[in-house]
C-alpha cells in the first residue's frame, strides 16, 4: 500500500510552473527523504497533500484518500511540521498543545507531549518568548501528538543546533518503528542520508531520481566522474559530446569551460575517450574522481549543464 | 464540528489583545457616565428621563463601540494568519475552510461579547440605580439585539479578511467599509434624495423610501431592531408605507450576520494559502 501517492501533479502560480508534472510513490511505514535544492517544489508538494494548494492537474492520496475531497480525514491522522509556520506568540506551549489536542479529539497530556521534544520546562510560558529551536520542537510536538499515521516534516532541522538535529532523526526513527510513515523534506542530504530508508530527489517542479540510500551508494561506488581537456572547434566538442552521451554505462556528460565531465561506469571510461578521439578532439589531459554522496546528490539536484 | 476548538483557540487568543482592552474599559466608562448624564442631567427637555429612554441611548453607544472594536480586533483574523503563516498550523489541523472562517466568527463575537454585555449591564445598572426604576423587557432586548449587532459586525470584519492573505489589504477593507457604509451613507442618501427631486433641496421633510436605504449600515439596522422593543415607530411624512416598519431592521441586521461571512467563506475555500 502506498502512503503517499502522487501522479501528474502540475502547479502553475501565474507564469511559474512549481510542479512540472511530479510522480511518486511513499510505501506504508517507510521513511521517506524527499530532497531538492531550495526552490524545487518541496513545499508546494507538501502544501497540495495538506490542501494548502489545490493542484492545477493531477493527483494526490495520502492514506488512499483524495488530498482535496477527504483532505480533513487524512489531516486528522497526519502530523505536520510545515514550512515557514508561525506560532500563535499570545498562546503558551500547553495552549497550542490543547489546540492540537481539542482539533483531533485526543486525550493527551501537554507537559507530557512537549517533554518529549525537551520544551516541557517551557510549557507554561508564551510562545512568542521561545527562541527559534524552542518553536520548531515545540511544533514537532504538536506534530507528533496523538501518534499520527504519518508524519510530514518540511524542513525540520531548521533553527535547530547539532543536539536538536539529532534529536528530530531520533524522533523519526522511533515514530517509523511503531508503523508512521514518515515523509521527510531537506535540502541537505546529510541530514536524511542517516534515517531514510528511501529518498527521491526533486528538481525544476519533477521528480528526477528515487533510490534507496544503499542504491545511490552503490551508484556512488560504481560511478565515477571523468574530467577530460580536449582541444577542438566548438562543432566538434559538441559532436564529441554527443558522442560519449552514447556509451554504455555513461550517466551524464555536461561541460565545464574546456573540459568534458563525464559521469561513467568503470567500464565505460576507456570507451568514453575513445569517443571524444573519434569525434575528432585532441585530448591534453584527463582525470577521474570517485563521486560522493553528496556530488551525487547535486548532480541530480543542479543538473549536469 | 471541530470549528468549537477553533473558536475556543481564537477566544484564547484574542482575549490577550490590548487593544481590546483598551476599548473595552473605554466602553464600560463610557456607557457608566451616558448612564448618569442621563440620569442627572435633563437631556431630553422637560420630560422625566425613563429608563426605556437609556436603553435607546445606550444602543447608539454601543453601536460605535461594536463597529470600531470589531474592526480593531478583527481585520486581522484570517488575513494575518495567512500573513504570518500561523494558518499552516490551523489548517494542518483537521479543519475544513469553513471550521476554520466559522470557528473565527464565533471566537471573535465571544470575546466582543463580554465587554459588550459587561458594559451595556454597567450602564443600565447604574442608571436604572439612580434613576429608581428599571425597564426589565427592553434592557434584555437590548442584549439580545447587541448580540446580534456584535454578530454581524465580526461577520462582516472576518468576512473582509477572509477574503484575502494580507493585512494591509484586509486594514483597508475593513476601514474602508466603516467609511463609506457608516459615516459617509447619510451624504450618499441626501444626495440621492436631491437627484430625484430634479436637483433641488426638496421640501417637506425626506421622501419614505429613504428610510430603507438608511437601514443599511448595520448600526442604523441595530438602533432600528432595538427601537422594535422599545416601543418607538419610525417618523414618516404622513401616512407610512407598508415597508417603514422596524422589522426591516431586523431582516438588514439578519442579511449582515449572514451574508460577509458567506462571502469570506466562498473566498477563503478557493484560496491557495
Amino acid at each position: 500500500m502506498a502512503a503517499i501517492h502522487l501522479d501528474g501533479l502540475v502547479k502553475q502560480f501565474g507564469d511559474v510552473r512549481a510542479l512540472d508534472g511530479v510522480d511518486l510513490s511513499v510505501r506504508d511505514g517507510e521513511i521517506f527523504g524527499f530532497l531538492g535544492p531550495n526552490g524545487a517544489g518541496k513545499s508546494t508538494t507538501i502544501d497540495v497533500l495538506l490542501d494548502f494548494v489545490r493542484p492545477t492537474s493531477g493527483t494526490a492520496t495520502v492514506l488512499d484518500m483524495d488530498a482535496q475531497a477527504e483532505s480533513t480525514a487524512i489531516r486528522a491522522r497526519t502530523g505536520v511540521l510545515p514550512e515557514g509556520y508561525h506560532l500563535y506568540d499570545r498562546l503558551t506551549g500547553r495552549q497550542h498543545v490543547e489546540f492540537v489536542r481539542e482539533s483531533k479529539d485526543l486525550d493527551v497530556d501537554p507537559v507530557a507531549a512537549l517533554e518529549r521534544v525537551g520544551v516541557a520546562d517551557a510549557v507554561d510560558r508564551r510562545a512568542g518568548g521561545y527562541s527559534t529551536g524552542m518553536k520548531q520542537r515545540l511544533m514537532l510536538g504538536m506534530a507528533l501528538v496523538g501518534d499520527p499515521d504519518v508524519l510530514i516534516l518540511d524542513e525540520p532541522s531548521s533553527g535547530l543546533d547539532p543536539a536538536g538535529v539529532r534529536d528530530v532523526r531520533e524522533v523519526v526513527r522511533d515514530e517509523a518503528g511503531d508503523g508512521t510513515t514518515v515523509f521527510f523534506s531537506s535540502h541537505i542530504l546529510s541530514q536524511v542520508e542517516a534515517v531514510c530508508d528511501r529518498v527521491g530527489i526533486l528538481r525544476g517542479g519533477r521528480v528526477v531520481a528515487v533510490d534507496t540510500v544503499a542504491g545511490l551508494r552503490d551508484a556512488v561506488g560504481t560511478d565515477a566522474t571523468l574530467r577530460v581537456t580536449v582541444e577542438g572547434d566548438p562543432d566538434r566538442v559538441e559532436a564529441g559530446v554527443d558522442a560519449v552521451r552514447e556509451v554504455a554505462g555513461v550517466t551524464s556528460v555536461g561541460r565545464a569551460g574546456a573540459d568534458v565531465v563525464v559521469r561513467v561506469e568503470d567500464r565505460g571510461k576507456i570507451e568514453a575517450l575513445h569517443a571524444l578521439e573519434d569525434a575528432g578532439l585532441a585530448i591534453r589531459d584527463f582525470e577521474t574522481q570517485e563521486a560522493s554522496l553528496e556530488e551525487l546528490f547535486l548532480a541530480y539536484a543542479e543538473g549536469d549543464g | 464540528m471541530s470549528w468549537r476548538a477553533v473558536a475556543r483557540k481564537d477566544f484564547r487568543d484574542a482575549r490577550r489583545s490590548r487593544a481590546l482592552w483598551a476599548l473595552s474599559l473605554l466602553f464600560v466608562v463610557l456607557s457608566v457616565l451616558v448612564a448618569v448624564a442621563f440620569a442627572t442631567v435633563d437631556l431630553i427637555g422637560g420630560a422625566d428621563p425613563s429608563p426605556t429612554d437609556l436603553v435607546t441611548l445606550l444602543a447608539g453607544a454601543v453601536g460605535t463601540f461594536v463597529s470600531l472594536a470589531a474592526v480593531v480586533t478583527c481585520y486581522r483574523t484570517l488575513a494575518g494568519e495567512r500573513e504570518s503563516g500561523s494558518v499552516k498550523i490551523l489548517m494542518a489541523l483537521p479543519h475544513s475552510r469553513g471550521d476554520a472562517v466559522l470557528g473565527k466568527l464565533v471566537g471573535r463575537t465571544a470575546v466582543l461579547a463580554v465587554p459588550v454585555l459587561g458594559g451595556l449591564l454597567a450602564g443600565v445598572a447604574v442608571g436604572s440605580a439612580l434613576l429608581g426604576a428599571v425597564a426589565v423587557g427592553p434592557t434584555v432586548a437590548l442584549l439580545a439585539a447587541a448580540l446580534a449587532f456584535t454578530l454581524a459586525y465580526v461577520s462582516i470584519v472576518v468576512g473582509l479578511s477572509a477574503t484575502t492573505g494580507t493585512t494591509t489589504r484586509a486594514a483597508a477593507l475593513a476601514v474602508g467599509f466603516f467609511v463609506v457604509i457608516e459615516l459617509f451613507w447619510d451624504v450618499f442618501v441626501l444626495a440621492l434624495v436631491y437627484a430625484a427631486s430634479g436637483f433641488t433641496v426638496p421640501t417637506g421633510g425626506l421622501p419614505d423610501w429613504t428610510f430603507l436605504l438608511n437601514q443599511v449600515p448595520p448600526t442604523s439596522s441595530f438602533v432600528t431592531t432595538v427601537s422594535l422593543f422599545v416601543g418607538e415607530s419610525p417618523s414618516t411624512a404622513g401616512a407610512a408605507p407598508v415597508y417603514v416598519t422596524p422589522w426591516v431592521g431586523v431582516v438588514v441586521l439578519a442579511a449582515w450576520i449572514v451574508l460577509p461571512a458567506l462571502l469570506g467563506y466562498a473566498r477563503f475555500s478557493a484560496a491557495d494559502l
